[in-house]
């Protein structure tokens, strides 16, 4: 048998060897020359003793770039949220309040992945100048606890402070194309794809904007979740539990009076908002009471978009259910300056304020 | 721990090999390397899982020994409903309770025991050595080499199915033995075979499955999507557990150790019984030896013949999971094999490319019962497939889908290798390691997928 080898294997036996010397040379020479150049590029900008060379947003994966945004902490005032904040802009956001915003608002993002980015920052730069949560229903979802994440993925590794063992996780494929992304900026081959203060306009470009596509988007493309026309009882009412609420209410009871909070109900289109009178409406409404009570225990200031308006009812002012235009996106973080700062009431109703 | 994780691949299985190999010379002390390595690896995923197979392992080799001074057959029995017994209440307690409930109409209680991964291969084993005994073809082993036939790493969590005859007598062997390069090389090359596999296609092939199938929980696929999903889930389910196969016998020879051939090409099959012969073959000459051939095989008339087919293919539905489909998807099989049977004694062969199509599509009707969550999906899935929900879509995902059968259909079993791969050729060698890296690169993209049939 084969296990018991046979004579003629003894005459090749030398070239056995060679094949096995030069299978495992290839495979830890190769292995180890991906990995040191992944090093020394080191695109997250996460690792100790990487190359000293500026490092641009290569990648459009929020959850892999925005950490050395917070690290490199040129910023001390942030939004978190999910796409429907990204399209407000720092730079907007810096000529109202005076300081420094990333927007470290994530596609898709679950209530735990904003509060990871927000402990982050806060460990990272301290207590932020200005902070503004974007809200939306996953921040009152009653599974919070339980989905955590999306099938996205999120590497948390990234998100902990100790820089020792990161080196466990960059050895992939994913982390070897945004090296040789980076090595292509610098290289005038690739172009910086996200701001550094995290900005990116996601959707296409305004000129492409065709109203009877956003209604098709609106109002046929977008399958609403079923909604439940049985109404709360009191006890139901009384049970209602969101995790994620505890965690907004824990990460703002350690900020100083210096840090303003701004929770901030964003604006979606009234086709994705429950209808009123279901259930969905209802548990949205007693999400919102329990925010406001938390915005007041804590000194945050509470405004909400997320209500029928002129605004969300109006359908030009909307891709797709979510998302909103870019020239809304300003005037939103506009009416935020103005709103939080001064308490400036909205002219044409389309926010209103929850907490002052 | 899994095969295709980074740390098995650069840290596990390296440093195994190189303590083996420093204590080579030692009987003793390579074996007690190879428990530790396999308690290591079976435990990273839950230690408390340990306790299992170690608990069979003894009380196996206890009640052998007991067999042996006594003399009697009784130890063996118990031998045997006990690892019967470990077996049925942490695989198919609640299945149980589930379908008496169904028959009496009461709620029963359920005892939500967690799986232990390997199970149903460790039990058979264990079965396997103690009928031996009862047969007289066992010896009784010293309790080392008795545990490492069962804990080895390599096989213990899926296979391939060991005998006692198959393995013990090469753990007295030095690995340092004429043609030891030619081993290790051939083993890195079947491993990274494997490896590629299932990283490069299996896990791949996954990702376009499992939507399809959730889909088909909620509403009837059309036409393209109903066909992309069952292709798709053949080539993963070949693919995904071939490829542990390849990655644990590759593991195996790098330690000087062969392991039983567990698939031919299977997909070549031109009959049911062919198709048998190749898919997961320690199993089927398991059954064969255990359970068909003790119930009369072939030998005793018709009626027996078709009751110990039904018999043992049915169990083997049942073994795979705890579950009425994976029962009817066993039946289903041996419905085929009957009459593979009865066909081949008229004598009037079928030509080739017609048996090929047949066989084809009789085991993907059975692949769709074997997947489904429930006999109302495997219904929905198999009306789709003749149009019943919508004639529109096409086959989606056809260079995966085209690449997958190539690699099923051309890839050489792993004995093939063995037998086949003469001439140390370099290039072999460097395309081998270079698709190794580009499968731990794309491997640490995320947390490796596990097998298929880690759930059996």
């Amino acid at each position: 048998m084969f296990w018991q080898s046979a004579k003629t294997d003894e005459s090749k036996a030398p070239d056995w060897w060679a094949f096995v010397l030069l299978f495992l040379g290839v495979l830890v020479g190769g292995a180890a020359a991906i990995y040191l150049f992944i090093l020394l590029v080191d695109p997250y900008d996460t690792v100790p003793f990487s190359l000293p060379i500026d490092r641009r947003i290569v990648s459009i994966s929020d959850r892999f770039m925005y950490p050395q945004i917070v690290r490199s902490k040129r910023f001390d005032s942030l939004v978190i949220g999910t796409s429907t904040s990204r399209l407000l802009d720092p730079q907007v956001l810096d000529r109202s309040f005076h300081v420094r915003f990333a927007n470290l608002a994530m596609s898709s993002a679950m209530a735990w992945e904003q509060k990871t980015m927000l402990d982050l920052f806060v460990r990272t730069v301290g207590p932020p100048k200005v902070l503004i949560v974007g809200l939306d229903g996953v921040w009152c979802a009653q599974n919070a606890d339980r989905d955590r994440i999306t099938f996205r993925g999120f590497p948390d590794w990234l998100y902990d402070d100790n820089p020792w063992e990161k080196y466990l996780y960059l050895f992939n494929s994913g982390t070897l194309e945004i090296a040789g992304r980076l090595v292509g900026y610098h290289l005038h081959l690739y172009r910086e794809r996200i701001r550094y203060d995290g900005y990116e306009v996601f959707v296409p470009p305004e000129s492409q904007y065709d109203l009877v596509r956003a209604h098709e988007a609106i109002w046929h493309n977008f399958r609403p979740p079923v909604h439940e026309q049985r109404p709360l009882t009191a006890g139901e009412l009384g049970q209602l539990s969101f995790p994620a609420l505890d965690w907004l209410d824990a990460a703002l009871a350690r900020f100083p009076s210096t840090t303003m909070t701004i929770l901030a109900f964003m604006p979606v289109n009234v086709a994705a908002l429950p209808s009123p009178g279901t259930r969905e409406a209802e548990i949205e409404a007693e999400c919102k009471q329990r925010i406001v009570a938390i915005g007041r225990k804590d000194g945050a200031k509470v405004i909400d978009w997320r209500f029928p308006s002129p605004l969300t009812q109006n359908e030009t002012n909307y891709w797709d259910p979510l998302h909103y235009r870019v020239p809304v996106a300003t005037r939103i973080a506009e009416q935020l300056g103005a709103a939080a700062l001064a308490g400036h009431e909205s002219d044409d109703g389309s926010y209103r304020f929850l907490v002052h | 721990m899994l095969f295709q994780s980074q740390f098995y691949v650069l840290v596990f299985l390296p440093a195994v090999t190189l303590l083996y190999y420093s204590v080579a010379g030692s009987e003793l002390a390579r074996q007690w390397c190879l428990i530790g390595a396999s308690l290591v690896f079976y435990g990273w995923w839950d230690a408390r899982f340990v306790i299992l197979p170690v608990t069979q392992i003894l009380a196996t080799w206890l009640l052998a020994l007991a067999h042996q001074r006594t003399g009697r057959r009784a130890p063996l029995i118990v031998g045997v409903v006990v690892n019967l017994l470990s077996l049925g209440t942490f695989k198919y307690l609640d299945f149980i309770l589930g379908s008496a409930e169904t028959t009496i109409g009461i709620t029963l209680p359920r005892a939500h025991l967690i799986l232990p991964i390997g199970i149903s291969f460790f039990s058979f084993q264990l079965i396997s050595y103690l009928v031996d005994r009862m047969r007289g073809e066992a010896p009784i082993y010293p309790l080392r080499p008795f545990a490492l036939f069962v804990l080895l790493y390599p096989h213990l969590i899926a296979g391939p199915i060991v005998r006692h005859n198959e393995l013990v007598p090469q753990f007295s062997l030095d690995p340092r033995r004429e043609g030891l390069w030619r081993r290790i090389a051939i083993g890195l090359v079947i491993f990274t075979i494997g490896f590629g596999k299932k990283v490069l296609l299996a896990d791949k092939l996954g990702a376009v499955v499992d939507p399809l199938f959730a889909d088909a929980r909620l509403h009837a696929l059309n036409l393209g999507d109903a066909w992309t999903a069952v292709l798709a889930f053949s080539f993963q389910l070949f693919l995904d557990f071939s490829a542990y196969t390849e990655m644990a016998i590759g593991s195996a020879l790098i330690f000087g150790l062969i392991l039983p051939e567990n698939f031919r090409r299977p997909y070549l099959a031109t009959d049911i019984r062919d198709f048998w012969r190749r898919w997961h073959i320690t199993l089927s000459s398991f059954l064969r030896d255990y359970l068909y051939i003790p119930l009369g095989g072939s030998r005793h008339g018709l009626w027996r013949y078709l009751l110990a087919t039904m018999v043992t293919m049915g169990l083997c539905g049942l073994w795979h999971g705890a579950g009425w489909t994976f029962v009817a998807w066993g039946l289903w099989h041996g419905v085929g094999l009957a009459t593979c049977h009865g066909w081949q004694r008229l004598g009037r062969p079928m030509p080739k490319l017609a048996g090929w199509v047949v066989t084809m599509l009789f085991v993907l009707i059975g692949w769709v019962v074997f997947r489904a969550a429930s006999f109302g999906v495997a219904g929905s899935m198999l009306m789709s497939l003749v149009g019943e929900g919508g004639a529109g879509g096409a086959l989606h995902e056809i260079k995966l889908l085209l690449l997958a059968a190539l690699a099923s259909a051309l890839i050489p079993s792993a004995h093939e290798i063995i037998n086949g791969l003469k001439n140390p050729r370099p290039m072999v060698s460097v395309a081998g390691a270079l698709l190794a890296v580009y499968c731990l690169l794309e491997v640490g993209t995320k947390a490796p997928v596990s097998f298929i049939y880690f759930q059996f």
